[in-house]
């Protein structure tokens, strides 16, 4: 289970990664796609487009590296459930508007829910289970105080 | 755990402002940015609203060689910053939500028999907006340029670091 969980962490965090490298270099692109979800007071947007961007690129270095990846996990699982419930809440009322998700000018459709959904389950496992690891961790020797085994993963 | 994720969000939203600054594109932090829906243009509108009249379109190589020649007035409708970082060669600047010395710029337009408008976005144009707005100043020929500002640039068009022949308008005094 815990290798798993480490490739989940390590497969959300460099999907926060790309999302936020692509949105870098327009970032007054990501402004305007944030405002047409309507969620957010015209004056806030372009500070607020800024922050989510710099949060999805923490979040990716963090999940990636396993450093503070419960208290990363918890604040994915807020992001996408953000991101899920303005997607869900625009398509409903029938705004049609593009998902802003990884810059360029992709549509926001139901699918585009279901995969953060998915993204949504990922972050909320890793909160609820631990960031994983990819290898076993070593016995200490018999000799040295016992370790916690998650040190290492936690930072 | 709810310590370390108040730090991550500090942390990202400093991190994001920082980006910003370097971005070549910044999203403008003092400029309020609305929906696409509520100024009525590009594939962001509301469903079932009536969708906003798309203005005439020009071509980039014909509006550089109008521009060349200058036969024809430039408007920019994007954002204060943007205009500041490069615009088309003696463009005004006209945002949608209008200019404090709009009068002034709209006379400058008049001279022209034609009227270029563009912004940064391909698809949803702010342009389209300004373009309907000069329509009903009741300038008589508006166009929209097709592929806005990036595919001027891309196209070698005159912007400030470049030189357009032979004009002089007055217009380049609204930056």
């Amino acid at each position: 289970m815990k290798p798993l969980l480490a490739l989940l962490r390590i497969g959300l965090g460099a999907t926060f990664l790309y999302a936020a490298a692509t949105k870098l270099p327009d970032m007054s692109a990501f402004a305007e796609n944030l405002a047409n979800y309507r969620l957010v007071p015209p004056t806030l947007v372009p500070g607020a487009a800024a922050a989510v961007i710099g949060i999805e690129l923490t979040l990716g270095l963090l999940l990636v590296t396993g450093r503070l990846a419960r208290g990363a996990a918890l604040v994915a699982t807020g992001l996408l459930a953000v991101f899920t419930l303005g997607l869900s809440q625009a398509l409903l009322r029938g705004i049609d508007l593009r998902c802003g998700c990884f810059g360029g000018n992709e549509s926001a459709t139901w699918l585009t829910v279901l995969r953060d959904a998915g993204m949504l389950a990922v972050a909320l496992a890793l909160l609820l289970r631990g960031p994983g690891r990819l290898l076993p961790a070593r016995p200490a020797p018999a000799s040295e105080p016992r370790r916690d085994a998650s040190a290492a993963t936690h930072g | 755990m709810l310590a370390e994720a108040a730090l991550i969000v500090a942390a990202g939203a400093l991190l994001g402002l920082a980006g910003n600054a370097a971005s070549p594109r910044p999203a403008a932090l003092a400029r309020p940015v609305h929906s696409a829906a509520e100024s009525g243009t590009g594939m962001c509108a509301v469903a079932g609203a009536a969708p906003a009249a798309r203005a005439p379109r020009i071509a980039v190589e014909e509006a550089k060689g109008l521009c060349d020649a200058c036969r024809a007035g430039f408007a920019d409708a994007r954002g204060a910053s943007e205009f500041a970082a490069g615009h088309v060669t003696n463009a005004v600047h006209l945002p949608p939500a209008g200019h404090p010395d709009e009068a002034v710029a709209v006379a400058a337009l008049r001279a022209y028999p034609l009227v270029v408008v563009y912004d940064g976005d391909y698809t949803c144009a702010l342009a389209d907006e300004v373009a309907h707005r000069l329509k009903r100043e009741g300038l008589p020929d508006v166009r929209v340029l097709e592929g806005a500002w990036p595919a001027w640039v891309a196209a070698g068009g005159a912007g400030t670091s470049g030189y357009c022949p032979a004009c002089h308008d007055p217009a380049e005094a609204h930056r």
